[in-house]
């Protein structure tokens, strides 16, 4: 049953992502990126940890692709992409993700972590919120101050002081 | 003198009967049985009174009402019930369908006007079957340049996932369709896929007045989910769960709002936010952008929506209730399931007739899912009003108040909260447990 559900999750996780790079219509490759981002999250329930797979869900799937989505229906096309596409560029591009793969897999392989274990219990959040607070303490604090400073530096940008708008209700 | 059939012959009607059923019997000794079969073959039949419950058992207990009980009851705890009727869709979809109709007439009500009066004599009770068959009976057009595949899928996806939604929700100890440790995220992982469907089908339905107000939805409700989402963090740092049966049995003696009235003021409103409704109909304003995202829907196509839309509400509610005023919690007023009929059976004149498997649900239970209703009638009545009394707010209003207002005062229900922990009165080994 584990077995037959990896099996779908990687075939669809894997086929949509090929269908995310390769489909022309731009709406239907970041529908195409929400299915893999899915099937991510469902290994994540595969491997017992359902707390990672709901912020997979919600983060990417609820945010992320809905930013892609936006920006594709907002911008024109010419804007976001111009067309570079010969065949060279395609061969070198998936002999490099080959190569990337071939790496990782054997690191991978080489590491010991050869069976994957589904049937035990699920991994708590309280010990995951424990864990943060203890030992990864330090990673958590540098995380923080990433976020407060690169959400600092994103409403600097927005910021536009030549528009004075007299309709605003404030 | 006209006649509905003219060319009618009895002969050729009967005639016509007999060769049905014997088609209709042929069928399925060749098809049905075998399938019947093979689907035996994989199901586990359960075990009810030590007897193995195999198909002929079973028609054999039906025939006799007094053994069907044990049945029911065995139906009544598999899975296959709670998602099609009882704490899943049928229960939610009976409490959506009334409140279109009470929605209608308590709106009416507000304004001075009679609502829905001719349709089934008595104030109209019939108004909302009429709806549903007119709905089911009218053509469904797709515009000739949309994007078929999104469109199709528009509705369906978005019943599922009010669906999935209205499956988090516990009704009453122990009846609730899925039950994760993470419910909680759940419920926001399920909430962030709304405005992805609001802008595909807007954008596959390739119409001005549906984009823009697919637009107006995407904007809206990715601004209210992280007051939403802040808002109630108030309530798992005091019940220090985020399973949402956990969060229900911490409010045993008080509720949340009791401590937390910000956080519940806030949730609200996103609530009102999200669900698309007055003051912040934006969406489908009708007087402005025709029907917003809904526009080119026709038909049952539009009427999933509603049923989605009314499928989201009650789990909102559900979800307020649930959070905030105390669950299935509240003083037991149900009666108890008479001894007697348990242990004498009910005797009519001569004839005495025992029924083993008496209480049918217990007493729990049912006291449980009569706090619950109440107190979700309760909200979705709270959220019907604003659209009584209100005016339509413009955009820029409300997504000011989104992201300025209501995260400020979801940060101030926060630090309440850890307020509250950290003075070792509420939250897990505090003094009010």
């Amino acid at each position: 049953m584990v077995d037959a559900v990896f099996l779908a999750l990687s075939v669809l996780t894997i086929g949509s992502a090929i269908a995310a790079l390769e489909i022309r219509s731009l709406i239907y490759g970041s529908i195409a990126l929400m299915l893999a981002l899915s099937g991510v999250a469902g290994f994540f329930l595969l491997l017992d940890a359902p707390f990672v797979a709901m912020f997979q869900l919600s983060v990417y799937v609820g945010s992320i692709a809905v930013l892609i989505l936006f920006t594709v229906m907002l911008v024109r096309r010419e804007l976001i992409f111009n067309k570079v596409e010969d065949k060279r560029r395609r061969y070198a591009g998936i002999a490099l993700m080959i190569v990337i793969m071939l790496g990782i897999g054997t690191i991978i392989i080489g590491s010991g972590l050869k069976t994957m274990d589904t049937n035990s219990a699920e991994v708590d959040y309280k010990k995951i919120g424990e864990d943060f607070l203890t030992y990864y303490s330090p990673a958590l604090i540098v995380m923080a101050l990433i976020l407060a400073s690169s959400i600092i530096g994103a409403m600097t940008l927005a910021r536009r002081e030549d528009v004075i708008d007299g309709q605003r209700a404030d | 003198m006209s006649t509905i059939a003219p060319q009618f012959r009895l002969s050729r009607f009967i005639g016509s009967l007999f060769d049905l059923i014997f088609w209709v019997i042929l069928i399925f000794s060749l098809v049905g049985l075998p399938i019947v079969f093979i689907v035996l073959f994989y199901i586990k039949l359960p075990v009810i009174n030590n007897q193995l419950m195999t198909p002929y058992l079973a028609m054999t207990w039906m025939a006799d009402p007094s053994r069907t009980l044990p049945i029911v009851k065995n139906f009544m705890h598999t899975t296959i019930f709670k998602v099609m009727a009882f704490p899943g869709f049928g229960f939610a979809a009976l409490l959506a369908a009334a409140t279109i109709f009470v929605e209608r007439k308590f709106l009416a009500k507000i304004q001075l006007r009679v609502g829905p009066l001719y349709c089934g004599k008595i104030e109209g009770i019939l108004q909302l079957m009429g709806d549903g068959f007119k709905l089911m009976s009218k053509e469904i057009i797709i515009p000739a340049k949309a994007d078929k595949p999104i469109f199709w899928l528009g509705p369906l996806l978005f019943v599922g996932a009010a669906g999935a939604f209205v499956s988090l929700i516990p009704v009453a100890p122990g009846w609730v369709v899925a039950n994760p440790n993470v419910g909680l995220l759940a419920v926001f992982a399920v909430i962030g896929f709304f405005p992805i469907i609001a802008v595909l089908t807007a954008w596959a339905a390739n119409s001005k007045w549906t984009f823009i107000g697919g637009l107006r939805a995407l904007h809206q409700m990715v601004a209210f989910e992280i007051p939403l989402i802040l808002s109630l963090l108030g309530v798992v740092i005091l019940s220090g769960s985020l399973n949402l049966s956990h969060i229900v049995e911490s409010q045993e003696h008080f509720w949340w709002i009791a401590f937390l009235p910000i956080g519940a003021i806030v949730f609200f409103i996103t609530i009102l936010a999200e669900l698309e409704r007055v003051p912040f109909d934006l969406p489908e304003a009708e007087s402005e952008i025709v029907a917003g995202w809904l526009t080119e829907f026709s038909g049952m196509m539009y009427g999933l929506i509603q049923l989605g839309t009314y499928l989201k509400l009650y789990a909102f509610a559900g979800l307020f209730v649930v959070l905030f005023l105390g669950g299935w919690n509240g003083p037991m007023v149900w009666p108890p399931f008479p001894q007697d009929i348990i242990t004498q059976g009910i005797t009519i004149g001569p004839v005495t007739a025992k029924f083993p498997g008496l209480p049918l649900f217990d007493q729990e239970m049912l006291n449980g899912t009569l706090w619950f209703v109440i107190k979700t009638v309760g909200v979705i009545l709270l959220i019907l009003l604003p659209r009584g009394v209100f005016p339509r707010v413009r955009i820029d209003m409300i997504l000011h108040t989104g992201w300025y207002k209501l995260i400020g005062l979801a940060f101030i229900n926060i630090f309440i909260a850890l307020g509250l922990l950290y003075a070792g009165v509420l939250g897990p080994g505090g003094l009010l447990q």
